[in-house]
């Protein structure tokens, strides 16, 4: 078990997800990374059926491929606070009993699939994210599995992003893990770090609805940022020496 | 023919003579009136007996007295005949007027209550009774007395052969093994390990009897229907003498004794040799129980040692090994290593030979124990089941894998949990281990017995598994443990070394022996080198530099050379060390002295002060040197050199 980290990478202008798929696949082969299998990793989420006095409550299931026999949920009620499960595999049963609390709505099933390489200590996954059959973006995830704390290896997973990904990662670490208010036990609101806690399985899970949620919401954005950041990186690639770029 | 006749029936009309007058007159009493008649009859009427039908006609007839009362009743005593009638009568209604009063007042409870009557005793004479009992005593006592004398008959006779030895025995075979008792009255045994969770096909049932005596007419007669020794006793009305111990018979193929022999043969001559022989364990009950515990022990043995063979015949036939194992007869042969071979053999001897050589008793080798726990576990894998939680969870999957979703298990923990060995590769791993630590244990004492300049110290882990050990091993030179020891790990596993060092390094070796020797080797030679830094640096030697991997001279087939080149305290004196590690660990030392003998001031180098430059290394005879081992050595040769000019 390791440490994970989700970079979502900006689609250049002009081309297309499957060309940077197989061209970021290329570039860790030469690296000398080996290709090991799919992954796959996908939410459906629940919408509670509407009463007056309550607001919605949705249920995001996820299915990761790495932990094939648990399935993940998280509880959304409307306020903001998220109560998250690892179950069986027979939990998605036990959904399909509660359809008269909870419907499904299948048109925001998304999921994130796609070649899984391993590079020494590292696996890297190349995952493109669809919704319906509609293409959202490219989702990398980067695993460092010996350490299992994010403050001890996030500078050695930055670099490792920025040097076969070529573009720039913020120093910052990922908004999943910025600091916190909490209340701890004393009844005190303390900050809590959440880089230095013991990374779990259910934190992967936990970073991929956040991202899944922004794929939904955020399209436009999503591509005009895009487009920003492509040509950032496109400028950015030449100054780079001895990466061993395509 | 005859013509009826006529008959006719009268009645005498003769009425009785009242009175015969004078003149021959009979006065006839007059025939009853009806009413008379009537009277008579009343006057018949008993009435204690009467039922309901007749209290009617009564009422009637004292409706009919009470017109003729009238009458009559001037005739009031012996003239009314309805007197009595209706004093009957009377007396009868005061009865039930009493009997309702009673009753009336009986119910009511406040001044009356209902009783039972006690009953009287029976009259019957009380010396009656007392013979009658005592007739029943003395028969009771009769078929007491007749069993007593039976039962000490049969005491007196055979104390040590009666019929209750036969109970007693029975009784601790039961307490020993499984029995039951069928329908036509023998006794079955079962000694399979069935229950224990086996499932081998072969059945392990044993009939008891009762042991005949050859010399005991009645026991040969006995035999015959003796198979249950209560219907004996009673049906055959003789004393059964001669059966008192039990007899057990087992099925043909579970007599005799077997053994699995495991023996690990290196190109055709024995290394080592282990036999697997279940008897003997335990406490020995014989004394106590006879025979038959023997006999049926030998005979589990055997049973247990024909479903070992058979489960590992089997998985050798169904595993693919990079060399096949092969099975022939009783025995089956695989590879550990090259040129090593594994050699598992059942021997069954049906002859009961008690004189059996000691080669039995006197190995008691771990592989055998280890089969025979590993058939065990599998039968305990058989019969226990993990139990789910919750209750409806599917019944098969272990614990480990029940929780692998809740804990979030990843593909790596859940393919380990689908491995699974089988009793071949378990022992096949075992003997591989054995073999590679025997081997292990013999380079390092070898090696602890050449060298003996620095101490090779192993220390062994007293806890390890069956396929992997760990030893500790310290390299030190007497008498200067505290200036520095090199230690290092050996993890031996099943086919391979790993080796740990002080300072991180890992290597892999494989099961060559020498591998491990020439690393050991290496390590003395690095030992050396290091310790002598040490030592420099508390005689206030300066050490000019060291390396462990010298590139120079001669190319060595074991490692490089170490070096290391120190000055004394003053400079006037420096020592070159290099040992290589040619087959034998080689030490050579040279010093120098500066300022140099031989300096000549020449035109090309014209000043003195060229002279403390140093001058050339002459080798010292390090074997000449006083010193126990290499470090007192050096030690002597640097206090030596060391001038003590202030």
């Amino acid at each position: 078990m390791g440490v994970t980290v989700l970079q979502p990478y900006p689609l250049p202008e002009g081309k297309s997800g499957s060309h940077i798929m197989d061209h970021l696949g290329k570039r860790l082969l030469s690296l000398g990374a080996t290709h090991a299998g799919q992954f796959l990793v996908d939410c459906e989420t629940f919408i509670s059926t509407p009463q007056h006095g309550t607001p919605t409550r949705a249920v995001h299931v996820l299915h990761n491929s790495e932990y094939p026999a648990s399935t993940f949920s998280i509880i959304d009620n409307g306020t903001g606070k998220q109560v998250a499960l690892v179950a069986d595999s027979i939990f998605d049963l036990l959904m399909l009993k509660m359809t008269s609390t909870f419907t499904s709505k299948k048109q925001t099933k998304i999921e994130s699939r796609g070649a899984r390489f391993e590079y020494g200590d590292f696996v890297i996954k190349l995952g493109s994210v669809t919704m319906m059959e509609h293409f959202k973006g490219i989702l990398i995830e980067i695993e460092y599995r010996p350490c299992i704390t994010l403050s001890y290896c996030w500078e050695m997973i930055r670099e490792m992003l920025q040097g076969f990904l070529g573009i720039s990662v913020a120093k910052e670490y990922p908004t999943y893990f910025t600091t916190q208010t909490i209340m701890n036990a004393m009844g005190q609101q303390q900050l809590h770090a959440k880089q230095n806690d013991i990374y779990e399985p259910m934190d992967t899970v936990k970073q991929y609805l956040e991202h899944f949620t922004n794929y939904r919401k955020h399209v436009q954005l999503h591509g005009t940022l895009a487009s920003a950041a492509g040509s950032i990186g496109s400028v950015m690639m030449p100054s780079t020496v001895g990466m061993g770029r395509s | 023919m005859s013509n009826s006749v006529n008959i006719s029936v009268e009645t005498t009309c003769e009425n009785q003579i009242r009175e015969i007058a004078y003149d021959g007159t009979e006065l006839y009493q007059p025939p009853p009136t009806l009413s008379e008649s009537l009277a008579k009859c009343a006057a018949r009427i008993d009435f204690s007996k009467t039922s309901l039908e007749d209290l009617k006609k009564e009422e009637k007839s004292a409706a009919a007295a009470e017109d003729d009362n009238k009458d009559v009743n001037q005739f009031q005593e012996s003239l009314w005949p309805w007197d009595a009638v209706r004093n009957k009568l009377k007396d009868a209604y005061t009865e039930i007027c009493v009997l309702s009063d009673v009753i009336s007042i009986a119910k009511d409870k406040r001044y009356l209550v209902l009783d039972p009557l006690l009953e009287d005793g029976d009259d019957t004479k009380p010396i009656v009774q007392v013979y009658s009992r005592k007739k029943a005593i003395s028969q009771a006592a009769q078929v007491l007395l007749s069993g007593a004398e039976r039962l000490r008959n049969a005491h007196s006779e055979q104390r040590s052969r009666n019929i209750s030895d036969f109970h007693i025995e029975l009784l601790r075979l039961r307490q020993n093994w499984r029995l039951k008792k069928v329908s036509n009255g023998a006794i079955i045994g079962d000694l399979s390990y069935r229950t224990a969770g086996s499932k081998f096909g072969m059945s392990g049932t044993f009939e008891v009897t009762k042991a005949e005596d050859a010399l005991d007419e009645e026991g040969a007669g006995n035999s015959a229907n003796a198979s249950t020794p209560s219907s004996s006793s009673s049906n055959n009305g003789m004393q059964p003498k001669a059966s008192s111990a039990l007899r057990v018979i087992v099925p043909a193929e579970l007599q005799g004794v077997a053994y699995i022999k495991v023996i690990t043969q290196k190109d055709q001559e024995d290394l080592c040799t282990a036999q697997v022989n279940l008897m003997g364990h335990g406490p020995n009950i014989t004394a106590q129980v006879g025979v038959w515990q023997k006999s049926l022990e030998f005979a589990q043995n055997v049973l247990f040692c024909k479903e070992l063979f058979a489960q590992l015949a089997r998985e050798a036939i169904q595993l693919q090994a990079p060399i096949p194992h092969v099975v022939i007869g009783n025995q089956i042969r695989a590879t550990l290593l090259p040129n090593i071979q594994l050699i598992i053999s059942l021997c069954h001897s049906t002859s009961f030979d008690s004189s059996q050589p000691a080669p039995i008793n006197d190995h008691d080798h771990v592989l055998e124990h280890s089969l025979h726990q590993l058939l065990r576990e599998v039968h305990y894998k058989n019969s226990h089941h993990p139990f789910p939680h919750p209750a409806s969870a599917p019944l098969g999957p272990s614990k480990k894998r029940m929780l692998a979703g809740p804990t979030a298990a990843d593909r790596e923990a859940l393919l380990d949990m689908t491995k699974t060995q089988t009793i071949l590769e378990q022992i096949i791993a075992q003997a591989q281990h054995i073999f590679m630590r025997k081997r292990t244990q013999y380079v390092l004492d070898t090696l602890a017995r050449d060298v003996k300049d620095p101490q090779i110290v192993s220390h062994w882990n007293a806890m390890n598994s069956p396929t992997m050990s760990c030893v500790k091993i310290n390299i030190v030179t007497h008498g200067y443990d505290a200036i520095g020891r090199t230690s290092l790990v050996i993890h031996v596993k099943e086919r391979s070394l790993k080796c740990i060092c002080r300072d991180g390094r890992v290597m892999k070796l494989s099961y060559e022996p020498q591998e491990l020797r020439d690393l050991i080797l290496c390590q003395i030679n690095s030992h050396q080198i290091s310790c002598l830094v040490s030592l420099a640096r508390y005689m206030a030697w300066t050490v000019l530099s060291n390396s462990n991997h010298l590139g120079i001279g001669k190319v060595e087939p074991l490692g490089n050379a170490s070096s290391c080149l120190l000055a004394s305290p003053n400079s006037d004196r420096m020592i070159a060390v290099q040992i290589r590690c040619d087959p034998q660990i080689d030490v050579k030392v040279y010093i120098a002295r500066s300022p140099r003998q031989d300096f000549f001031p020449s035109p090309l180098v014209p000043e003195k002060f060229w002279e403390n430059l140093g001058g050339n290394f002459k080798e010292v005879r390090f074997d000449k040197i006083e010193g126990k081992s290499f470090l007192n050595k050096m030690e002597f040769l640097m206090a030596s050199l060391t001038s003590n000019t202030a």
